[in-house]
């Protein structure tokens, strides 16, 4: 066993805001350079002092320690993207959504943010909401955010391909990549690049849309935009959307190379990158709350909509 | 991985009726300073099992903690206890080794301070 003492300056939560609020120091530039959305900033920087905060889905780590008074624990599904957490000295493991490791009852708050839009079934989904309220404590809150059908900028739905209900079952079942065998080749999570942010971070700061411009999308949504709608006229939820992995950031002979050649991924030579198409399931207004209404042991405190995304605030009720 | 994960970690593998505490194989140990908080401190004590932190400090390497938990009057008055509580929580890492599930002896590894948590199909 061998003890290396290595001094370290960085306090309890390592990401010191540049005078800028929301604006990471040069060094970490590079893997996120998006503002980090206001509303969950907000609601990290509204919990007491001292809160043990868990990230479920932390991606490259945007959150965590961002209120610098509370400690944060985070884990996600992608180990490339959890060793980009660990290198900025957060405290992170590779962990499922859906199963979440840790102690009932254990953290005083849970963040999922445009996670779960990534869960391929409804029971999936519902059960990473149950984790989620499962591990904090009676009187805790769970804020969750996923990508909405009614998406602001509808010219990104043209460069998503939608998944055909007959080819659904093909996708979740049992060669996909979300059932995971002993021998499965297991489909690694893409690091993330600021030209992926669709539809799931602020572009512009643009107000939350009102009340009337919602209801004048969900009253068109068939004549104005064709790739809403499936062929047999019902609402397209199921999406392929293109995520661009720059060649120069890709992996030469890594996962990358081995998508490649089983056609899980394709090159596009005149933008440089590497891509590939991710599953996203989108949410229908109503359809969060739907699956959190026969919970027992939480209630929902707030739920908006704000910048194409479906928010909710979950409070857990009962202990365990 | 600090210990103060460890002590919010539980195996989580189907029909495992209580996977907490994990067990710590150690390979490697490294130190990391850590500006100390001890208002942080008192608020994290209550959410600690006390047995399973002091256990696992042990397999670490360190010694100075007390088997029983103390009292909370302790940590209002006595730095000295809060620096080694701020110690075993915060400051050792487990870089390389593996977490145990106390059950079904499953091992979950860790390297490079990552545990790795994800369950097979037939875990779940």
């Amino acid at each position: 066993m061998k003890e290396v003492k290595v001094k370290d300056a960085s306090p309890l939560c390592t990401i010191v805001p540049d005078t800028e609020p929301g604006i990471q120091q040069p060094s970490s530039r590079i893997q996120t350079r998006f503002a980090k959305w206001p509303k969950v900033a907000a609601f990290l920087e509204s919990l007491p002092s001292g809160s043990l905060i868990l990230d479920a889905g932390c991606g490259n780590g945007k959150y965590l320690g961002l209120n610098s008074s509370c400690y944060f624990i985070g884990c996600d599904i992608s180990p490339s993207l959890i060793k980009i957490c660990a290198d900025k000295g957060h405290e992170v493991l590779v962990a499922d959504a859906v199963n979440l490791p840790y102690r009932t009852n254990f953290c005083d708050a849970a963040i999922s943010i445009a996670v779960l839009h990534h869960l391929s079934t409804e029971n999936r989904r519902k059960k990473a909401i149950e984790e989620l309220v499962r591990v904090v404590k009676k009187g805790g809150l769970v804020l969750i955010t996923i990508w909405a059908v009614e998406q602001e900028d509808k010219s990104l739905l043209t460069k998503w391909t939608p998944l055909a209900e007959k080819y659904v079952e093909e996708w979740i079942g049992p060669g996909s990549p979300c059932v995971r065998g002993p021998s499965s080749p297991t489909l690694e999570s893409i690091p993330e690049t600021e030209e992926n942010d669709l539809g799931g971070n602020p572009k512009d700061s643009r107000e939350s849309l009102n009340g009337n411009m919602l209801q004048s999308m969900r009253s068109t949504p068939q004549n104005e935009d064709d790739s809403l709608v499936s062929n047999d006229g019902r609402s397209q939820q199921e999406y392929f959307v293109p995520w661009h992995l720059p060649y120069h950031r890709a992996e030469v002979s890594g996962a990358s190379a081995s998508a490649l050649a089983n056609g899980l991924a394709k090159k596009d030579d005149k933008k440089g990158a590497v891509v590939y198409n991710r599953y996203y399931h989108v949410f229908g207004e109503g359809e969060l709350e739907r699956l959190v209404s026969g919970m027992d042991n939480a209630v929902i405190v707030d739920k908006f909509y704000d910048k194409s995304n479906w928010c909710i605030i979950l409070e857990k009720t009962l202990q365990g | 991985m600090r210990l103060l994960t460890h002590n919010m970690l539980s195996s989580n593998i189907k029909g495992v009726a209580n996977g907490f505490p994990l067990r710590i194989e150690v390979e490697k140990v490294v130190e990391k300073e850590v500006e100390i908080n001890h208002d942080f401190l008192r608020n994290i004590f209550p959410k600690i099992d006390w047995k399973a932190l002091s256990d696992a400090s042990r397999i670490m390497g360190y010694h100075e903690l007390p088997e029983e938990p103390p009292e909370p009057s302790v940590l209002e008055a006595d730095i000295e206890f809060l620096r080694k509580f701020h110690h075993a929580l915060l400051e050792l890492h487990l870089e390389e080794g593996a977490l145990l599930c106390p059950e079904s002896g499953r091992k979950f590894p860790v390297n490079k301070g990552i545990p790795n948590m994800l369950l097979l199909e037939d875990e779940v």
